[in-house]
């Protein structure tokens, strides 16, 4: 169980960026799988940029830690529900932003100084979570199983975890202790109970390059190569992810690959969430946004309701 | 390590100063050397000093080579070494506050990474949020008129492909509502970093 989860169903979700752009099909795959296993998901309002792995050098450590002060004091005027993300970056900063401003009275005050400015303040005591934690401790994989009408028989998934979903959190008391850092099962259980089968994929937790693959792609590409191939090789329709960075730079990079090292790669790579709209017999297009993903996945398509 | 230089400068103090002012400087003096970190490190090849010699190299008081290193710029924040750390030192936030450091204080040129931050929070501090097409454009072009058209043209499948798919936005960018206050809460927000930093 999570540590202090309030234990409801209603949670206050924060979409993120990369929502309105790159990773779309994230948010709409969530959307609506969310009430189909339970999760009442009310939206934090006028919510602002986590500040990613680059504000703290952008904009200097207080104001990128208002960022997330900012988030917070929101999300406080909305109740006490946990806080909910899909998105890895997000996830990290404001789960992480949150603990921080909660235990260093000097950071708190800091923080409360500027949201005053327009009259806003944060002095709760709010939980901010992942969605995947969410999903493994609050709804558990049984709940997915139970809403599956089309099961994805046959599909072979590769699930690619990556990092910030569960470094450096996911063991910890307040990151809800939802899986290990070195193998985590969530993803592979989220797609057998998909009704599809996770194959032995031991790069899972490898790094895609993250925003060095988006600044710097030649310093990571060899970084995406080892996934792509690790993945091909265990013989893997799709890869699968819970994370916006990861599904981008790993899909939109196959072709650099391809020229640099003379392969010929072109693996889909989909969000967990669309693997569940698909086997949840839902829509292709409104629910589990398949035309979004530039690599389409013929197998994956054939099987979803259209 | 290299051998001591006579005409080297060592900042002795550097090590301390480290432990006072750098995010998790203090957990610095747990390191025992293992090269854990290093080891994990999925782009430490590409590291002037994987982490682990960087720390070294901080309590030998090897200012100068550990502040313009290119070590903390090319941390993707896998977080890999946090975890794995068996003294439990924090390698990425130190890494990610000393790089901080190293352009508050000079010691950085302009690298794909300040650009990029740069460009960054130029969105986050205009709309509050972060446009993937203009801060991708901002950075193409930080590098100069030429080198941005490169990147461009080099980069324009992707950028087809995205737009085809609906995953690039177009037109305004997308932005709080609350524009007037976040850019005030910013603002004040730098104003009390300055102050605390000069006190
Ligand atoms: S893993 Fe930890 S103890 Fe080992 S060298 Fe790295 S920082 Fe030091
Ligand atoms: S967080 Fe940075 S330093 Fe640590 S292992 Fe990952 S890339 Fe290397």
């Amino acid at each position: 169980m999570a540590a202090k989860g309030k234990a409801g169903t209603k949670f206050t979700f924060y979409p993120g960026c990369s929502s309105q752009g790159s990773s779309l099909h994230l948010d709409e795959s969530i959307r609506a799988v969310a009430p189909e296993i339970g999760l009442e998901l009310e939206e934090l309002d006028d919510w602002n940029c986590c500040g990613a792995s680059v504000g703290r050098i952008g904009g200097g450590q207080l104001p990128n830690m208002t960022l997330t002060g900012r988030n917070l004091a929101k999300a406080q005027g909305q109740g006490k529900q946990d806080v909910v993300t899909a998105c890895a970056a997000c996830y990290l900063n404001t789960h992480g932003g949150n603990e921080k401003i909660k235990k260093d009275v000097k950071l708190r005050a800091g923080v409360n100084e500027a949201l005053a400015e327009a009259d806003l303040s944060y002095d709760d005591d709010l939980q901010v979570r992942h969605m995947c934690e969410v999903i493994v401790n609050d709804i558990g994989v049984d709940k997915i199983k139970s809403r599956v009408k089309n099961p994805l028989k046959g599909l072979k998934v590769a699930g690619y975890v990556g990092c910030q979903t569960v470094r450096p959190f996911a063991g910890t008391d307040d990151g809800g202790k939802y899986d290990t850092y070195e193998d985590p099962n969530f993803l592979d259980d989220f797609a057998e109970a998909c009704g599809a089968e996770a194959v032995e994929f031991d790069v899972k937790t490898n790094c895609c390059g993250g925003s060095v693959a988006v600044m710097s792609p030649e310093r990571t590409l060899h970084l995406i190569k080892r996934i792509v191939e690790a993945a091909v090789e265990a013989g893997a329709d799709v890869i699968s992810t819970p994370c916006p960075l990861c599904q981008t730079n790993v899909e939109m990079y196959q072709d650099a690959i391809n020229k640099k090292y003379g392969t010929n790669h072109q693996i889909p790579v989909v969000f967990y969430s669309q693997l569940m709209a698909v086997a949840f017999g839902m829509d292709a297009k409104k629910d589990a946004a398949l035309h979004r993903n530039t690599i389409r996945s013929e197998k994956l398509e054939a099987m979803a309701k259209k | 390590m290299t051998a001591p230089d006579a005409a080297r400068k060592y900042d002795l103090g550097f090590a301390r100063w480290v432990r006072d002012n750098v995010d998790g400087g203090d957990k610095l003096s747990m390191c025992m050397q293992c090269g854990v970190c290093s080891g994990s490190c999925p782009i430490g090849t590409q590291m002037d000093y994987g982490p682990r010699k960087l720390f070294m190299m901080i309590r030998a008081g090897m200012k100068e080579e550990v502040m313009t290193s290119n070590t903390m710029w090319s941390c993707t924040s896998c977080y890999r070494c946090v975890v794995r750390c068996p003294r439990g030192v924090p390698v990425t936030y130190i890494l990610q506050d000393l790089a901080a450091k190293s352009v508050e204080l000079g010691y950085a040129n302009p690298n794909d990474n300040t650009r990029f931050s740069k460009s960054f929070w130029w969105s986050a501090k205009t709309w509050g949020r972060t446009d993937e097409r203009l801060v991708t454009a901002r950075y193409y072009f930080s590098f100069g008129l030429k080198e941005g058209m490169r990147r461009s043209l080099d980069n324009l499948k992707i950028a087809y492909c995205m737009i085809k798919a609906g995953r690039m936005h177009l037109g305004m960018p997308h932005k709080v509502k609350d524009k007037k206050g976040l850019q005030a809460i910013l603002k004040k927000a730098a104003e009390i970093e300055q102050r605390e930093s000069g006190s």
